[in-house]
């Protein structure tokens, strides 16, 4: 579900881009939230909750809310409802927490 | 609310709850506690809630060691369900200074041969198997005990209330102390800001920072001030920081909850204001994301989440005012300078046992407030 025309915002659409929703492809506009994308494609579950493992969909779309939490090119607890897509980014369902990166 | 009480304890902190509990435990039943806002809800609940049996006063580590036991069988001892999220996996402190490291060996040497408290020193090769995201940068070792760590401060107060709610003490919150009555020489009431008396031979003056105000109501001065500390919490990340860290040197410590949660703090008594003032700031926000990211630099990329601030409740020496006063039926547990959360359990019991005119089972009359007068100060080498 997408909206095409909008009664009071004009707004224009990025190139169509493809990426990866746990290694399925799907396609977005480029420069739009990821979760946008996802929802567009069907995708209504972003993440669990920790203790007893409800599911958990868009749901503050401002980043605010920790709803929407995934791994994005390996990098844990992004917030995909305002994380702009782009081409061939992996975009995955984040087990538990997610880890701290440590660099080397 | 009753009007008359055996004793009543001001302050629904930690230390005021388990007095109330403690004294209710003796059988003395009739206690009431006043609250100004709701429990927990000052330095207690804001506190980072590190317990350590690492400190450099023979008092403080009496003290310490013995609260640490009575947190391990806290939750059963209480009958409190939920648990009070007890970590033990340490607390690391790091030294700097070859002098720092000599401070913390004497502290530890202390702490072992009182406690038999099994406090190591560290080499900087055994921090980093602890703490591998630790920057080793000017480290010169460290001092551990892997039986120190951090606790729930809610949940802590929580079940010394509950509990002490289930032996008869009244707890009140939203009710604060506006005035203490005295006759002579000794305490005969309390009145309240709704206008209500409560007759009682004996107060307890639990109040942290505002025990000062509560201190003049009966014409004692209490030689303390508030200071604003703050904490800076991020997301929840899985589990990698077993230990509470802190920096005497630095002024910083880290911990990070069994929710996940990094809490960051740093003392800051240079710039901190000295008054009742709990707002956060953005000052705050850049100093301690700018020292903590030092020791810790992968935490760059971690997001933030939430900031709070409380207050110490200082003094001179930085340790608690404990125990009687000039004026009879008025006691003090006051002043803890920011280490109070963790002695909680342990000082409630011997307060208790003070005004139930016992002998406490470890001597706490070198935190008499009389200390002020002979100048008989106990400074604590070990406090951020």
């Amino acid at each position: 579900m997408r909206i095409d025309e909008h009664p009071v915002l004009t707004f224009t659409r990025g190139k169509k881009v493809t990426f990866y929703f746990d290694g399925k492809k799907i396609e977005g506009y480029e420069g739009e939230p990821i979760a946008a994308a996802l929802h567009a494609a069907g995708v209504k579950v972003l993440r669990h909750s920790h203790k007893k493992n409800r599911p958990r969909g868009f749901y503050c779309a401002i980043g605010n809310c920790s709803s929407c939490l995934m791994v994005v090119d390996g990098v844990p607890n992004v917030r995909v409802c305002v994380e702009k897509l782009r081409e061939g980014m992996q975009v995955e369902t984040q087990k538990g927490r997610g880890d701290l990166i440590v660099e080397d | 609310m009753r009007n008359t009480a055996d004793v009543v304890v001001i302050g629904g902190g930690v230390h005021g709850c388990s007095i109330a509990y403690h004294l209710a435990q003796k059988g003395i039943k009739n206690v009431v506690l006043l609250e100004k806002n709701y429990l927990a809800s000052g330095g207690t609940g804001r506190s980072a809630a590190g317990i350590r049996h690492q400190f450099g006063t023979e008092i403080n580590i009496r003290l310490s060691a013995t609260s640490i036991k009575m947190m391990e069988n806290l939750a059963g001892e209480l009958d409190y369900p939920h648990g009070i999220d007890l970590m033990q996996g340490g607390y690391m402190m790091l030294a700097y200074t070859e002098s720092q490291l000599d401070q913390f060996k004497k502290n530890a040497e202390m702490q072992n041969s009182l406690m038999n408290a099994g406090t190591k020193v560290l080499s900087v090769d055994e921090i980093v198997r602890i703490t591998p995201a630790l920057n080793t940068e000017g480290l010169v070792g460290a001092s551990f005990n892997k039986r120190d760590g951090h606790v729930d401060p809610f949940h802590v107060t929580q079940a010394y209330a509950d509990a002490a709610k289930r032996l008869g003490v009244e707890i009140n919150t939203r009710t604060e102390v506006v005035d203490i009555i005295t006759e002579g020489n000794r305490v005969t009431g309390v009145v309240t800001g709704k206008g209500e008396v409560i007759s009682t031979p004996a107060v307890v003056n639990a109040a942290g920072p505002h025990g000062a105000i509560i201190g003049k109501m009966v014409g004692i001065d209490i030689p303390l001030y508030p200071e604003r500390h703050q904490i800076l919490v991020t997301e929840p990340l899985e589990m990698f920081l077993p230990c509470m860290v802190i920096s005497f040197t630095h002024g910083t410590y880290f911990k990070q909850t069994p929710h996940g949660s990094l809490l960051l703090g740093v003392g800051d008594p240079e710039h901190e204001v000295k008054d009742f003032n709990q707002e956060s700031t953005w000052q705050f926000l850049e100093d301690v994301a700018r020292k903590i990211t030092y020791h810790m630099p992968a935490l760059k990329n971690v997001r933030i989440v939430r900031q709070w601030a409380g207050l110490y409740d200082i003094t001179p020496d930085s340790q608690a005012i404990l125990g009687k006063t000039d004026i009879e039926g008025f006691y003090l547990d006051v002043g803890w300078s920011g280490h109070g959360l963790q002695l909680g359990p342990v000082v409630g019991k011997l307060m208790a046992q003070v005004i139930a005119g016992e002998k406490p089972d470890i001597d706490i009359s070198v935190m008499s407030i009389d200390r002020f007068k002979t100048g008989a100060l106990i400074p604590e080498p070990a406090c951020v």
